[in-house]
């Protein structure tokens, strides 16, 4: 028994009643802090999608989320991220057998230049400056040498990576002129990139790199098997 | 066996407090991980493949925002056997998530601490470890159902309840409360 005193003690029933009252609108309040936080979640996400985008000049006809090099029959997508190894493994690996095909005008080579690590770069968000510096660079018609330019000097995974001067910087040593300085320094592109991400993730794409032929996925992207799958789309 | 209750009435408040304490961190760090970027958290949720990408747009920005107010109730010891339930329940529907995901042979990262469900070759995803993570917190989340009453909570501020944990002095009579139940 307890020492404490219990004088007037009401009878139990209305105790239990009272506290089962407690614990309902406990409850109540509890879900209700919980529904307002999904509320909330959703309205946030919902204001940033109103921003808006702008879109590169130089994005492929009839897609503006990559952008186009050569003129073939047969397409070819390619989605990679800056800071992926195994996007710079792909670039030195299959990026000649697709520019022989492009100079034979056999494909056309949609680039995607998406940023799935932006976790992977201590916050700076890498990949999305990269990639947004990277339209920028296509705006002036020189994508494609500032893209070899980036993997050659490719950051390690889980660093900072380059600062945007650091890519400027780049861009200039690979002939580029005041137009792309003025774009990378706008940071005009970067709501560009999340969307070009966005539109990977909804085709179904959950890989970097990835490399499609007219619209098919490839298993593993060595050149012998962008070639094979090239030949016989074009049959 | 007398003192051996009597000691588990006295650690047991405490232990709830740790527990609910984990807990919450482990909320409050995966929901935190993922509000700086909810493009990434939607992305996740749809590299899952169980929905339309716009039902994965709106699962992936309400989720980290559900996952951080989860860990604040946790602290701040509010229905903690609700908020202990709410959480096994959004557990055991990401562990559910993994089993599938795994089942499928999907080669994806589990976002699960953030990042966006892509993965970059050469990165394996890691669905054994994850699970058994998940495990853990779920058996968190367990004991707080099984175990809610623990001290610094807002629940005793509330509540005269006759259940709440006391000091040393009344350990018999909780003995037999908590026995009862």
């Amino acid at each position: 028994m307890s020492k404490r005193p219990a004088p007037k003690a009401p009878p139990s029933y209305l105790v239990a009643e009272k506290r089962r009252q407690r614990t309902v609108w406990t409850s109540i309040v509890t879900l209700a802090v919980l529904l307002i936080a999904g509320i909330v979640g959703y309205a946030t996400y919902a204001t940033q999608r109103a921003d808006d985008i702008t879109y590169p000049k130089a994005t492929a006809p009839g897609d503006n989320t990559g952008f186009a090099l050569g003129a073939g029959p047969v397409k070819v997508d390619v989605y990679t991220d800056f800071m992926c190894p195994g996007c710079k493994n792909f670039k030195d690996a299959s990026w000649p057998a697709l520019e022989t095909m492009i100079r034979e005008n056999k494909i056309t080579v949609v680039y995607h230049p998406v940023a799935i690590l932006d976790h992977s770069s201590q916050g700076s968000k890498f990949s999305t400056r990269a990639a947004a510096i990277s339209a920028c660079a296509a705006d002036s018609g020189k994508f494609n040498e500032f893209n070899a330019a980036m993997y050659a000097q490719q950051p390690a995974q889980g660093t900072a990576g380059l600062t945007n001067e650091q890519m400027i910087d780049m861009g200039r040593g690979v002939g580029l002129g005041d137009d792309f300085v003025k774009c990378a320094e706008d940071k005009k592109y970067g709501n560009w990139v999340r969307e070009i991400t966005n539109t990977m993730s909804e085709r179904g794409f959950r890989l970097t790199p990835t490399v499609t032929v007219n619209g098919k996925q490839l298993e593993t992207p060595s050149p012998e098997k962008i070639t094979e799958a090239v030949t016989a789309a074009t049959k | 066996m007398n003192s051996l209750l009597s000691r588990w009435s006295v650690i047991q408040p405490w232990l709830t407090v740790a527990v609910r304490l984990g807990l919450a961190a482990v909320w409050i760090i995966a929901g935190g991980n993922k509000v700086g970027d909810l493009d990434a958290s939607a992305r996740a949720v749809h590299a899952y493949d169980l929905m339309p990408f716009a039902a994965a747009q709106i699962l992936g920005a309400v989720l980290p925002f559900l996952e951080i107010a989860l860990g604040l109730l946790l602290i701040v010891g509010l229905a903690t056997r609700l908020v202990g339930g709410v959480s096994a329940v959004v557990l055991v529907l990401f562990v559910g998530g993994i089993i599938s995901a795994w089942a499928r042979g999907l080669a994806i990262d589990c976002g699960c601490f953030g990042g966006g469900g892509a993965l970059a070759t050469g990165q394996e995803p890691e669905y054994l470890g994850r699970l058994l993570e998940d495990t853990g917190f779920l058996a968190m989340a367990a004991f707080l159902i099984v175990f809610p009453r623990g001290w610094l909570a807002l629940d005793n501020w509330l509540s005269d309840d006759p259940q709440l944990p006391r000091r040393r002095v009344a350990s018999t009579e909780t003995e037999t409360e908590e026995s009862a139940r």
